[in-house]
């Protein structure tokens, strides 16, 4: 509905990514190449999960909930999390502590995704004179997207790149790890299964996501006491 | 070291020029589709003599409003969709006629009256119902066409989509806001360009020739009996204007006595004596231009060996009464013997039949039935029509009031049989005699499959002869046809007479958007500021403390005081 439209999805969409990068100490160390080296991987992921989607699923008649493929999917999915963790330990990073590392890798993934899954829509139909309340939804799941993205980085640095952490949180860590990973086919089962609306998927996403960021948080800080 | 920079300017410089392609073509992206897209039909643009009448404008880019207008409203940007059952038509002309400024009107017209509906025509109350709807069609048809309208003017069938928008700007304007850019609503687009005029306009007729039997010896012409029917339609909608009844009716009779004479005249026994010309005439809503024009191009022993003419006019939508109209008085002998042999039939066949009497006023242009063109030119000429009186001139030229449910099959057979017997009395020369040639039951009797079947044709078919090309299907349909019944067919295309000039667009398609308004976009844009100076101020104090947020704003320590 007009540029003007089209505008204002697009900060919604993109502003949260730059607002973020800006606020936190992120700027001040000048981690952009993390965040950059972060979204080619994201590219690449995205590139070899389209490979196997195409090979192993089929193209569904209806839009009702196939456990089947969806299981595939989630499995597919993995390879997102085989992707952030090469991000994470892989590559090879300037100087930057743990604590700012995870968060320009979630940032420049989670920007990656947003630009490849919602700019050429937003572009394509949000300039037309129709007026939907789809791309402001759109917007608010790439909010929730890019704390999901953030939360699961946090618990992918803990896995994999702090050697000790206490016995006790090791399985949380793990089953938090799990459920954000699993997060789209979750979202996927809700609106097809349970045939739930856009708004309200959107909004459980969003509630989620907080959710799951505060726990993060919670566990973050948790095994960063005996270090301290 | 030249060399090398010079090569990566190159390759910068096509980099840039890749960019720029890039961003062109994804400007370019065809923008959003409407939720809604309706097929609408344009009401007639057309000269007359030099001066304009109805709807002058095509492209349409405004809010949608509805009856009843506001007072005092300003409904220069607005387009008014008005359903058919709510138009007023002294509301509407005095509307027109005080010139008072709109931004598009959009009527809507019943479902049951298209050309795809397929309800079954039934009798009783429906006729009522029908009746009452025709006759208001075709006022409000006689009003469009006579006027001019500085704004565009859209035909739609009501269908669920529409009546949904209209339901929904009728409770909007029902809050006392009309849609405006600020206020939000529905907008209708149709983008087309400009009107154009049609150069040169063709009117095609097409001749059959269905040769009598001459005897051996005998060197005079045989004499002719010409039946005639103009096929062409003239209508406030030009993609609307089936004309079923007018003169869709008259066309199919006379392929159905074509085909009847044709199966007599193949055996030499059953041959008359008479030679058959069917003519179908375009050009009948412009004073018969067409039979005019095809009148002329007759040999003059053709012409002077044509006994008479039976033109055919509506002949569709009669109960129990047919008029032959004739320009010669009645106490004409040739004219006297046609309507005896009519008549005669016609009380076989239960009709009633009268005789009305028009005389021609050579100083006046308007012709108003297509025997006056024969009459011009000294040929015994009678019109067979339903109509009692003579129509003026853009009047009963099947419009948007004549569609197939308005015509029967029944009335096209009985016509057809009245017209067949009593001119196979007169070839065969059985006056008098109560001898069924084409009787019921018979291999000659009329066929009402065929009738159905080429009605249904004719309804399907917008026949408005500015529109059609010379070389359309449908006329070469009709030479076909008329090919199969007889000897031999000539088809003449000749051009338009100059005082009728029209414009070209007769169907569009409408785009409803539903938008929404400049305040609704000023007031997201302002959320959103709020929610990202929010965001970013929460992130600064949850990770690098409230002082930094603070120090963001004050300004810097000068200087001039440092270097002190």
């Amino acid at each position: 509905m007009t540029v003007f439209h089209f505008f204002n999805c697009a900060i919604l969409t993109f502003g949260p990514h730059a607002v973020y990068y800006s606020a936190t100490p992120l700027s001040e160390y000048d981690t952009i190449g993390t965040s950059v080296k972060a979204a080619t991987v994201y590219l690449g992921t995205a590139l070899v999960k389209l490979v196997c989607l195409a090979t192993f699923l089929k193209v569904p008649e209806n839009d009702s909930f196939d456990p089947y493929q969806e299981l595939l999917k989630a499995l597919i999915g993995f390879i997102d999390v085989a992707g952030l963790y090469f991000a994470l330990t892989q590559l090879t990073h300037r100087n930057i502590s743990q604590n700012h590392k995870f968060q320009a890798v979630g940032l420049g993934w989670a920007f990656a995704d947003s630009v490849l899954h919602r700019l050429a829509p937003l572009w394509v139909r949000a300039r037309g004179l129709e007026f939907t309340w789809e791309y402001i939804l759109q917007g608010l799941e790439a909010n929730a997207n890019l704390v999901l993205t953030i939360s699961l980085a946090a618990l992918g640095s803990l896995m994999w790149l702090r050697k000790n952490k206490p016995r006790a949180l090791v399985p949380i860590i793990y089953a938090c790890a799990g459920i954000l990973a699993t997060m789209p086919s979750i979202t996927s089962y809700l609106r097809r299964g349970l045939g739930w609306h856009l708004p309200k998927v959107v909004g459980f996403e969003l509630f989620a996501s907080l959710m799951m960021a505060f726990i993060s948080w919670q566990l973050f800080s948790a095994c960063q006491k005996p270090s301290a | 070291m030249a060399g090398s920079k010079g090569r990566e300017g190159e390759m910068l410089e096509s980099i840039y020029s890749v960019l720029a392609l890039v961003f062109i073509l994804v400007a370019c992206v065809e923008l959003g589709d409407a939720a809604t897209v309706v097929d609408v039909y344009r009401l007639i643009q057309y000269d007359l003599a030099g001066v304009p009448f109805g709807s002058r404008l095509a492209s349409l880019n405004h809010h949608a409003g509805s009856l009843p207008f506001a007072p005092g409203a300003d409904l220069s940007r607005t387009v008014v969709i008005i359903p058919f059952r709510e138009v007023n038509i002294t509301f509407l002309r005095d509307y027109i006629m005080q010139r008072q400024p709109l931004g598009g009107l959009l009527l809507l017209l019943p479902q049951n009256i298209s050309s795809e509906s397929r309800e079954e025509a039934e009798e009783g109350d429906r006729n009522n119902g029908k009746e009452l709807i025709r006759s208001e069609l075709a006022e409000l048809e006689k009003l469009l066409v006579h006027v001019n309208i500085p704004y565009p003017v859209y035909f739609a069938f009501e269908d669920d989509k529409i009546t949904a928008v209209l339901a929904d700007v009728k409770t909007n304007d029902a809050t006392g806001q009309p849609a405006t850019a600020t206020t939000g609503g529905y907008k209708l687009v149709v983008s087309t360009p400009e009107p154009k005029k049609l150069a040169s306009p063709t009117i095609t007729n097409i001749q059959g020739w269905l040769p009598g039997l001459k005897a051996d010896g005998d060197v005079n012409q045989l004499p002719t009996i010409a039946i005639v029917a103009s096929y062409d339609t003239f209508g406030a909608a030009p993609a609307l204007s089936v004309g079923s009844d007018s003169n869709g009716s008259g066309v199919v009779a006379l392929l159905e006595i074509a085909r009847l004479f044709s199966l007599l005249y193949s055996n030499p026994k059953t041959r008359g004596r008479y030679n058959l010309l069917f003519g179908l005439t375009s050009g009948g809503p412009y004073n018969y231009n067409g039979t005019f024009k095809w009148l002329q191009s007759f040999d003059q022993r053709l012409r002077e060996s044509i006994d008479y003419a039976i033109c055919l006019n509506s002949i569709g939508s009669w109960d129990d009464e047919l008029w032959i109209h004739v320009s010669k008085p009645p106490e004409n002998a040739y004219i006297k013997q046609v309507f005896e042999s009519f008549s005669s039939v016609a009380e076989e066949l239960g009709v009633k039949i009268g005789l009305k009497h028009k005389k021609i006023n050579v100083s006046n242009p308007r012709v108003a039935w297509e025997h006056e063109q024969f009459s011009k030119s000294r040929v015994t000429a009678v019109t067979l029509s339903e109509l009692s009186v003579a129509p003026e001139l853009l009047e009963s030229t099947g419009g948007l009031s004549d569609s197939r449910h308005f015509v029967n099959g029944i009335a096209v057979s009985r016509s057809v049989k009245l017209v067949a017997e009593s001119l196979a009395r007169h070839i065969y020369g059985h006056q008098g005699k109560n001898i069924q040639i084409f009787a019921d039951g018979s291999s000659l009797a009329v066929n009402p499959f065929y009738i159905q079947s080429w009605l249904d044709l004719m309804s399907q078919t917008p026949r408005v002869a500015p529109f059609l090309p010379k070389n359309d299907p449908f006329i070469l349909a009709l030479k076909k046809e008329l090919a199969d019944h007889t000897a031999e067919v000539n088809v003449q295309h000749e051009a338009l007479d100059g005082i009728f000039t029209f414009y070209d667009l007769t169907k569009a398609s409408l785009n409803i958007y539903q938008v929404a308004s400049v305040t609704f976009d000023l007031l997201l844009l302002l959320v959103l500021g709020s929610y990202l100076i929010i965001l970013f101020s929460f992130l600064v104090i949850t990770t690098r403390g409230l002082d930094d947020l603070i120090s963001l704003f004050r300004r810097p320590p000068s200087r001039k005081v440092k270097m002190a």
